[in-house]
């Protein structure tokens, strides 16, 4: 497979393994130094902000806590258009488009929740590449009641 | 045994003072009358002076009462709060929700003003108005604004009010101590969720609701010294709740909070709750500040603040933002409950579900999950509004319930 494929791909299997919360399968596709973070700059208080930050453990703790807590049970669905990538050596910087929607259980109406970009570091020098860091950088700053679930 | 129709609807068993009428939280004309007797005349958070540090700064405010308002810094530093009308033909001045003005120019026919209000230029106005109308009649509609209480900016919409020191009393004497230093915000984000906004205050009034909490189960309600926070009543409405020490460890992933807060105990929290929909929540490193801004009946914007120390270095201001991210940030454990839960009170309690009493009974001698908090806030609400929250069209249908009480 092509490079560029193999990264799209993982792009791509990354937002499959987050709706189906398949917090394993996603952490399989993260590296052992992942970083995860979830930026937004208001236009309010004129300030970048960070909404969460989290090194591997910390994913893998959240992910383990999540189920212990009341949520709201709609399923999330990540669409994401890799726009660009750049291979550097033995890691590759990749922008992708985000949108996130929401599909009601009681009726399936599905709303545009969120839309973001995805700024990832994908390690290139092991058997497949590995994401290293994520940084979601939202767009949408206002999510109603909100989710527990990461983008 | 379930109830039928007569039963449902009767008036629960318990004082007056102990349940409210359901349909205070969906009544539209309930809704308008509260914006005109409760919020107009009451001091409002609009914002906090880390928003606005230098001069020309401005931040834009839509007021519960639907004003929509400019907060902008002079060049003498006073922070003073105008309409954001044009007196022209009624246009929005500024756009953005925050930027840096000497003068404020409204787009559309290019009228401007300066930070004190005062039109500064009126384009093409002779040959318009030739001596009939001018600069000095066009002023700005001009809003009482204070800072205090934390260097937040507060403002009033009716030009009699009294001062804010008086509005406040003591209610936030428990805070005073920790808020002697500047603080910044860091984190603001809005919420916008179907439900009354009286919904959210009473959810931040009462700690019951921490069944809703994993976190606040494991760190607080299961460790000693929960069951001891007590509610304290203050006059117009405004309550506050004791601290505890929090055990952060108890909670996996989540550790002890190293950065703390100036003068506050290592894992404490306090909460004070102002009438008629604002918190100021403060718990171990970081400040939260709720602002309810009612958009309807059944709806509602919540502002969230999180604030730390002006004087945080990089490494103590990324231990803040990781504990308010943790419980209350967009993601964080706790938030996404509360918006859950008041949501889902607004589902239920929308115009014609059937919903008819919410009950505020618990007595716990005013520790942490009686509900005197809330009882506390409608005693106020009644007496601001004319209007029982048992009875609010005065149909009586609550008595009985006084009797059998």
């Amino acid at each position: 497979m092509e490079q560029r494929q193999q990264i799209e791909e993982l792009i791509y299997r990354s937002c499959l393994a987050l709706d189906d919360r398949d917090y394993k399968g996603f952490l399989a596709l993260c590296d052992a130094g992942f970083r995860y973070k979830v930026a937004a700059y208001s236009p309010e208080i004129r300030k970048e902000m960070v909404w969460l930050d989290h090194d591997r453990k910390g994913m893998e703790t959240l992910f383990t806590n999540l189920p212990r807590h009341n949520s709201d049970h709609a399923p999330l669905v990540r669409h994401a258009t890799v726009y660009t990538v750049k291979v550097n050596g033995t890691q590759a910087e990749v922008v992708s488009a985000l949108q996130v929607f929401r599909t009601a259980l009681d009726g399936g109406a599905t709303e545009l929740f969120a839309v973001a970009r995805l700024i990832d570091t994908v390690k290139l020098d092991g058997d497949a590449p590995k994401l290293a860091s994520r940084v979601v950088r939202m767009e949408t700053r206002q999510l109603g009641f909100g989710s527990h679930v990461p983008f | 045994m379930a109830k039928n129709a007569a039963e449902w609807n009767a008036a629960p068993k318990f004082p007056t003072s102990h349940f409210v009428d359901s349909r205070i939280y969906t009544d539209d004309a309930i809704f308008e009358e509260e914006k005109e007797k409760l919020f107009k005349p009451t001091w409002i958070i609009a914002c906090h002076e880390s928003e606005l540090p230098n001069a020309y700064d401005y931040r834009l405010f839509t007021h519960p009462a639907g004003v929509p308002l400019i907060l902008v810094r002079g060049d003498d530093l006073k922070v003073r709060a105008f309409y954001n009308i044009c007196p022209h033909r009624g246009n929005t001045i500024l756009y953005d929700p925050a930027g840096n003005a000497k003068r404020m120019t409204c787009i559309f026919h290019a009228w401007s003003f300066d930070t004190r209000g005062e039109c500064i230029e009126i384009s093409r106005a002779e040959q318009g108005y030739q001596n009939r109308f001018c600069k000095e009649d066009a002023s700005l509609r001009e809003v009482k604004a204070e800072m205090g209480f934390g260097g937040f900016v507060w403002v009033n919409l009716d030009d009699s009010c009294g001062p804010l020191k008086d509005f406040i009393g003591s209610a936030l004497g428990v805070l005073e101590p920790f808020m002697q230093e500047p603080m910044e915000v860091f984190h603001f984000n809005r919420a916008i969720v179907n439900t009354n906004y009286k919904l959210w205050h009473d959810t931040n009034s009462e700690f019951y609701h921490d069944f809703v909490h994993y976190f606040n189960r494991i760190t607080g309600m299961l460790q000693p010294g929960y069951f001891e926070r007590k509610y304290t009543g203050f006059a117009n409405g405004h309550a506050s709740v004791g601290s505890m020490s929090i055990q952060y460890d108890k909670y996996e992933g989540s550790k002890e909070r190293a950065v703390g807060w100036p003068g506050l105990a290592p894992g404490g929290w306090y909460m004070v709750d102002l009438f008629p929909g604002m918190t100021y929540n403060l718990r171990t490193s970081v400040l939260r500040i709720d602002t309810a801004i009612p958009l309807g009946p059944n709806q509602v914007a919540i502002e969230f603040r999180g604030l730390g120390l002006k004087r945080d270095t990089p490494e103590q201001r990324a231990e803040r933002i990781f504990d308010h991210n943790t419980i209350w940030g967009p993601f964080g454990r706790n938030l996404h409950e509360d918006l859950l839960a008041v949501h889902g009170q607004g589902r239920a309690m929308r115009e014609g579900t059937g919903s008819r009493w919410v009950i505020h009974g618990r007595e716990e001698n005013s520790t942490i999950h009686d509900e005197c908090g809330m009882r506390h806030f409608y005693a106020e609400w009644g007496r601001r509004m004319g209007r029982k929250s048992y009875d609010p069209y005065r149909e009586g249908r609550a008595e009985p319930a006084l009797a059998a009480a």
